[in-house]
């Protein structure tokens, strides 16, 4: 059996490889957020000399001065109260996200039945206009919405995020909708119909108990892009009362007062989310879109 | 009231249904699609900058536009970037593909795994880029260093040529887990039959691999690269943050490039006009997915 050996050991290693591609630059920030300034300075590198520690997160959290940076640092601080404000940047980006979530459950649970069930005029020139809407670059519509938002007077608040947000989000949000109450069974709906249920009824009775896990998983993956998206953020966003947390997390990385240790425990305290929400993301919605996509 | 009286009534009861069903978020879409567009296109032909009064500018901001040298540096650079990351992209995106079609120990934890690089918000992993390839303090150069490849560190990001194959590599990173998942459906998708056919006519795996899977993903495949080709040419948060566009301007992509021109140099004309441009190139993409997508298949037949 030396081809079955064969095949075992090429997948094995380009797993291993994956693995390798996929952690490294991960595994450095999630290590560099509890080493000492000195090891990450350290030339010829030797990473543990100094042991862990978890001065950083304390400062970020409390705001205790981490006590290697004022030994150390004569000429300047290299410490920055930028960086205490990623745990609000993560709230702002949190309730921006879940307020978005709820928009795209609603809104888009709305619009895709009738787009999956029902006839009427135009529906496939609306439906391709609102999916397709957003491949078009962010960068081209920057300024538009920059105006529309302050027009608004909506600059620097939630509103005008989970607005934007939400229009970036719905239409991939109804385009698997829309697939997903396609696959359900019709004749369930047809008898409601035939009970005297007007669609809006048939939606909230029948279908979106049927459609569960499709809604959430949409709703799961809009919050993960509303919580991800930085050119608006960086846009519309005056103050820390709104920063998002990419937002933050771009400006603490470059302000040159900020040592890579903070840097890194900051991403790793911005990632948590994102780290938790990851696999249900995979459960209810990639699966969703491929057995919708692939049919 | 008749039976076909009755039957209008409840069309038109459904019809009003259906419409009034849509029409939040066919609202919200067109007045951040249709107005957006109008007003791009009607600032990028003005003169719209906030020292100069504002004022009709025909063309000029167009002519303006594609005769700078930093435009044309912007399109090489964005043409480097996305046509040496598709391709690497899609290529990586099928063997990890066809690594997750069979089992394997430890396959459902790689899974996970492979998500996490597309999980990450991109303006993150530009800054996560940034530490492993630092030139001072990286695990990139380190571990080099301790492997003894490199005598001494490398300025990954510093040099302009160096720079720009650290982004192609972090954009590969953050874009080949979704071209992974889309190949992968299309690949479970394919009957088994067709690969029991294949073995009994005495195909070896490389051989069922080229006439059963590739034949199998080939739609698939061509969404994967239009869709990256639209990613790479609209590239933003990564640049941004990875590396700010520098080396001087080694690694300033089109998108970056506008958000420049708009709002660091305000110049909201030229903004405009690049917006434009780069949105129509973008349509002709869109139409090209749209052509790649099978009839019927995004809202089903007329039957419906």
């Amino acid at each position: 059996m030396t081809r079955g050996w064969g095949i075992r050991l090429v997948t094995y290693l380009g797993a291993m490889l994956l693995a390798i591609f996929i952690l490294a630059p991960l595994a450095w920030v999630f290590l560099s957020g509890v080493l000492p300034e000195a090891s990450i300075l350290s030339f010829p590198p030797d990473w543990f000399q100094y042991g862990l520690m978890d001065a950083n997160y304390k400062y970020i959290f409390t705001g205790e001065i981490p006590r290697g940076a004022v030994a150390t640092a004569t000429l300047r601080t290299m410490i920055s109260q930028e960086v205490r404000l990623v745990p609000r940047a993560v709230l702002n980006s949190l309730v921006v996200a879940f307020a978005v979530m709820i928009v795209n459950c609603i809104v888009g649970s709305l619009a895709a039945y009738p787009f999956a069930r029902l006839r009427f005029a135009a529906k496939t020139p609306i439906f391709f206009i609102i999916t397709m809407s957003r491949l078009i670059p962010a960068v081209a519509l920057a300024i538009p919405y920059y105006l529309i938002v302050q027009r608004l007077e909506l600059l620097d608040t939630y509103w005008a995020l989970i607005l934007i947000y939400s229009v970036l989000t719905l239409p991939f949000t109804i385009l698997i909708l829309t697939l997903y109450f396609r696959g359900l069974p019709e004749e369930i709906e047809e008898a409601a119909q035939l009970d005297g249920c007007s669609p809006f009824q048939t939606l909230i009775r029948i279908v979106v108990p049927l459609a569960l896990p499709s809604l959430i998983g949409t709703g799961l993956f809009a919050f993960m892009l509303s919580y991800s998206e930085f050119l608006f953020g960086l846009l519309i966003t005056q103050s820390i009362k709104t920063r998002t947390l990419p937002v933050i997390l771009s400006t603490v990385s470059w302000n040159p007062d900020v040592t890579w240790g903070l840097t890194s425990a900051s991403i790793t305290i911005g990632l948590i989310p994102t780290l938790l929400l990851v696999v249900p993301v995979w459960r209810y919605m990639v699966r969703g879109l491929v057995a919708g996509g692939v049919q | 009231m008749t039976v076909r009286g009755r039957a209008q009534r409840i069309t038109g009861s459904v019809t009003f249904s259906a419409y009034w069903m849509i029409a939040p978020a066919v609202l919200l879409v067109a007045a951040f699609t249709l107005y957006p567009y109008a007003y791009a296109l009607w600032s990028s032909i003005r003169v719209t900058s906030p020292l100069l009064p504002p004022a009709f500018a025909g063309l000029k901001n167009y002519k303006a536009v594609i005769t700078s040298i930093y435009f044309l540096r912007a399109v090489r650079n964005t043409l480097v970037f996305t046509v040496a990351s598709v391709p690497i992209t899609a290529i990586l995106g099928l063997l990890t593909a066809s690594l997750f079609n069979r089992r394997f120990f430890g396959d459902v934890v790689l899974k996970a795994l492979v998500l996490l690089p597309w999980a990450i918000p991109l303006a993150i992993s530009g800054v996560v880029w940034r530490g492993f390839f630092s030139s001072g303090w990286g695990a990139f150069n380190a571990l080099l260093y301790m492997a003894g490849i490199i005598p001494k560190y490398i300025g990954w990001l510093t040099k302009p040529n160096l720079a720009m194959l650290v982004v192609i590599a972090a954009q590969i990173w953050t874009q080949f887990p979704f071209a992974t998942v889309l190949i992968l459906a299309a690949m479970q998708a394919i009957p088994e039959e067709l690969y029991e056919a294949a073995a009994i006519d005495g195909a070896g795996p490389l051989q069922r691999f080229f006439h059963v899977t590739l034949p199998g993903i080939r739609a698939m495949l061509a969404i994967v690269v239009i869709f990256e080709t639209l990613m790479g040419l609209t590239a933003f948060d990564l640049p941004y943050t990875l590396t700010g566009g520098g080396p001087g301007t080694a690694t300033t992509v089109i998108s970056y490039y506008t958000w420049a021109e708009s709002f660091k140099m305000l110049n909201f004309g030229n903004g405009a006009a690049l917006a434009v441009l780069l949105a129509v190139v973008s349509l002709a993409m869109i139409l090209a997915i749209i052509q790649f997508i099978p009839k019927g298949a995004l809202i089903g037949g007329e039957e419906r």
